[in-house]
């Protein structure tokens, strides 16, 4: 048992659990906030994903500033997301919210499918071929960058969420709604925001993973069942319990994934929300319980 | 020495690091009509939906006619004998009067989910029962003529009395009523009167919690205050109405209270 | 109430005609069309029970339909079972797998159910790739027998042909809509719908909202294993591609454009959207990109469907001045 093979899969795992956390985090906050199960997150993922594959190979830009650039463009479709669809809904019609997203998710992804085939492309960067190597373990510098990405929005998170007023108000109206409102919290400008980093946080993810997996149409259908799971097991509405789970999950997935079929390592994430749901069910860490 | 309709020992919610209610304890004899007032913030809806199982309780038990009904779900609690209605009114919109009352109903009369797939005569007669006691329900709050309408026409007044009429269908010990006559206009603030002087003559046990002090003051022999999540007082209208702690939590307020308008 | 009997006249009606047709035209197209609106019909009338009447959201209607396609398979092919008994085991298994998920989430919130939902949906597909022991993965099971069933009176019912399909499916979906009209007439489905409308109201008056969420939620999962059992033999074949998300898409989209609640006006959309596709010719990815526009097109403008505009028009009745009888 080679520990080398241990740590690469470590390694890995701790890159694409935290690009699971981005994703589920902001999966989470626009549920904590909105009370919507956004259906179409990952299809935010997928287009910025796309975005960043097109502005590279065919606008010729270079990685640091596709990121840049793909990460602005979600956020400001955040904004109009919300604008355009979400602000219309009140927070009662979840069954309406669900399906408005899954509306949403078809359009975008059979468009996406219609238009650019479901044909995976390689998204190739000035440091696609270049590795870090330390002693058995050599880890691409592109998944590193994605680590790096992944480890910076969390930070910039953490800040808006623990250090600026607005932030707070996002946290106070995720936690409890009705108190929230009580103390004056003006519920759409919050809602507005939370959905505009929530789908930030989404197209940053595509755009950093980009790279390193094939991009094509449906990577996101399977990446938001996963984000689905996390926030169970995190618990719903709690964000940092999704960071927690996601990053939790990704090393797992990766581990299992040296041992066992790449498919089951896929159905770890479901084996364990239904464990959670039917031993812990407010999930692994409740909801608004912050560690 | 008869044991009383409900019994409340030491009912405790907190909220938030508040305490809303805080060692709550009274009883309610069968047959009476008691108030329950207080300022803002006193907890009397908080206290409506911990016993009839809305809310979790923190502390303390609740019997109706000796039955422990602590830490049971809502719909035990109301198959138990108590049932309520809600500040914010709440009926079924899409379904017809007659049909908001039959609902009401029916978890109570015996008839298992077979026999009410099974159409029989037995299932025929319960609700034919069901829908006769539902119009005579419609009739006594002035609702027959809407029958078979839906009830999203209702006027908000005219919700208020249909909740009143769906809180007795199931024929109950103890009726709940939160706030039913907050936003009203008066003319229909002396028909709930009438409808609750005609439910009681019948039988039923009632706690009314208001903001509306003269309309508790009138209807009630026995009124409770709360303040701050405690009892502070426990008597007849006029006992309550000198009482000077009453008073004091009421001041500021008690212009207000005396003109019969309670704040929001 | 002349107007119950016409009603039920036009319905035998309707139902006679449905079954006149393979006498009239052999097309093996319109048969095909056929059993697709029979299954269809059965599927999102299930999703229709337990979304539209009891406002729960569910995507697990394919995972029952999967279930159900795959134990009818196993059972006829490996253990010699009769197609009756295999699918009708199929609908159980769905049934039992229904109340499980159901009951373990809905102790939760209906957010979570609808997210588990969700999540079983897809397991249910990685299960049926991976677990290659049972299923056979990718391949899934094909060249599956044609059935003979026994029918009472000692006949024996060969279905070699496409007709023979046609009848069978017809005729378990016309049961199993009787079954599902029975329950929403009755007072349990208006039960169902006080859950949906108002449920701390319900509770209020001792309605136990889990028990009729669980009842709907195995009904629906039981008709639609038992469809799903039938509807394999039909495609000779059961895969992986059962469990395609495309077939919760088009039942939603029957649903909501039907209108939840809506027993004939579900019923009539499926009938219409199982012959639009093919009468359209779109792609299969506009079609769903035209199907995802009407999604959120509804759920802006018109929630209610087909059924919700008929029962507004009611509403408006009894909004008239004098409509009130004095």
């Amino acid at each position: 048992m080679d520990l080398s093979f241990y740590i690469q899969l470590l390694l890995n795992g701790v890159v694409i659990g935290v690009i699971y956390a981005l994703v589920a985090m902001g999966l989470s906050l626009i549920f904590g906030v909105l009370e919507i199960v956004n259906f179409a997150h990952g299809e935010f993922y997928m287009l910025g994903a796309m975005l960043a594959y097109f502005l590279s190979m065919n606008v010729g830009l270079g990685y640091w500033p596709a990121v840049l650039v793909v990460t602005a463009v979600a956020v400001a479709l955040g904004y109009v997301l919300y604008e355009a669809l979400l602000g219309s809904l009140r927070g009662q019609s979840f069954e309406r919210s669900i399906l408005l997203t899954l509306g949403l998710s078809m359009v975008l992804q059979n468009g996406a499918v219609f238009l650019f085939t479901t044909t995976p492309r390689m998204m190739q960067t000035r440091y696609s071929y270049s590795n870090v190597i330390v002693g058995d373990v050599r880890v691409s510098v592109m998944r590193l960058f994605a680590l790096g990405l992944g480890l910076l929005a969390f930070a910039a998170l953490y800040l808006i969420l623990y250090r600026t007023r607005v932030g707070r108000a996002m946290r106070g109206v995720a936690q409890n709604r009705e108190a929230a409102l009580m103390v004056g919290i003006d519920p759409r400008a919050v809602s507005r925001l939370a959905v505009a980093i929530g789908i930030g946080l989404s197209g940053l993810a595509g755009a950093a993973l980009a790279p390193v997996y094939a991009v094509h149409p449906l990577m996101g259908f399977s990446f938001v069942f996963k984000a689905f799971a996390i926030i169970i097991i995190g618990g719903l509405g709690n964000i940092s319990g999704a960071a927690i789970a996601a990053v939790a999950l990704g090393i797992l997935e990766s581990v299992a994934g040296g041992f066992l079929p790449l498919v089951m390592a896929d159905a770890l994430a479901f084996i364990a929300m239904i464990a959670i749901l039917l031993l812990r069910p407010q999930g692994l860490f409740g909801r608004g319980v912050r560690v | 020495m008869t044991v009383a309709l409900l019994q409340v020992r030491g009912l405790t919610k907190r909220y938030l690091g508040l305490t809303a209610v805080d060692e709550v304890s009274y009883e309610v004899e069968a047959g009476t009509v008691v108030g329950l007032i207080g300022p803002n913030g006193s907890g009397k809806s908080t206290i409506v939906d911990c016993i009839s199982g809305f809310q979790p309780a923190d502390g303390g038990r609740w019997l109706l006619d000796g039955h422990e009904l602590t830490g049971l779900s809502p719909h035990r609690i109301a198959r138990a004998g108590m049932t309520r209605t809600f500040q914010t009114v709440r009926a079924y919109d899409e379904l017809t009067l007659l049909d908001n009352l039959c609902v009401a109903a029916q978890e109570g009369d015996g008839v298992g989910w077979l026999q009410a797939l099974g159409r029989g005569s037995r299932l025929r007669g319960v609700e034919k029962a069901a829908e006769a006691r539902g119009r005579d329900l419609l009739t006594t709050v002035g609702l027959a003529d809407y029958a078979r309408a839906p009830a999203g026409i209702l006027s908000y007044g005219q919700r208020k009395l249909l909740a009143i009429a769906a809180g007795m269908m199931a024929r109950p010990r103890l009726v709940v009523l939160d706030e039913p006559v907050a936003g009203v206009n008066p003319t229909m603030i002396r028909r709930i009167e009438q409808v609750i002087h005609r439910l009681n003559a019948e039988g039923v046990t009632l706690i009314i919690v208001e903001h509306n002090v003269d309309f508790i003051m009138s209807l009630c022999r026995r009124v409770i205050v709360l303040e701050a999540g405690r009892k502070i007082a426990d008597g007849p209208p006029a006992l309550i109405r000198s009482d000077p702690r009453v008073l004091a939590a009421y001041l500021g307020q008690r212009g207000a209270a005396a003109r019969g308008h309670g704040r929001r | 109430m002349r107007g119950g009997w016409l009603r039920a006249f036009l319905v035998v009606l309707g139902v006679a005609a449905l079954f006149a047709i393979p006498r009239v035209t052999g097309n093996e197209y319109v048969l095909a069309l056929g059993v697709s609106f029979a299954t269809f019909s059965v599927l999102s009338g299930g999703l229709n029970l337990v979304y539209g009447y009891t406002g729960l959201l569910s995507f697990a209607q394919v995972g029952f339909f999967g279930i159900g396609g795959y134990t009818a398979a196993l059972l006829v092919t490996e253990q010699d079972w009769s197609l009756w008994a295999g699918a009708a085991a199929g609908g159980v298994l769905a049934a039992l797998v229904g109340l499980v998920i159901g009951y373990s989430s809905l102790r939760l919130s209906r957010h979570a159910f609808a997210i588990v939902s969700l999540s079983f949906a897809l397991l249910c597909l990685i299960v049926a790739l991976e677990w290659v022991s049972l299923t056979r993965g990718a391949m899934g099971i094909p060249g599956l027998p044609v059935p003979t069933l026994s029918l009472p009176g000692g006949l024996r019912w060969r279905l070699g042909r496409p007709a023979d399909f046609y009848y069978l499916l017809l005729g378990f979906a016309v049961v199993a809509h009787a079954v599902i009209y029975l329950v929403v007439t009755s007072r349990l489905g208006r039960a169902m719908r006080a859950i949906k409308l108002n449920e701390p109201l319900a509770q209020s008056q001792g309605v136990n909202p889990l028990s009729y969420k669980l009842l709907a939620i195995a009904l629906s999962a039981l008709l639609a294993g038992i469809v799903g059992g039938l509807f394999v033999f039909y495609l000779t074949i059961v895969d992986p591609s059962i469990f395609d998300f495309y077939y919760t898409e088009t039942m939603l989209i029957m649903v909501i454009i039907g209108g939840p609640g809506s027993f004939w006006g579900v019923l009539g959309s499926s009938a219409v959207l199982s012959a639009l596709p093919d009468l359209l010719r779109f792609t299969t990815d506009l079609r769903m990109v035209l199907y995802g526009a009407v999604l959120i097109a509804a759920m802006l403008l018109f929630p209610g469907g087909v059924g919700g505009w008929l029962q507004r028009r009611r509403l408006a009745r009894w909004r008239r001045p004098g409509a009130v009888a004095p």
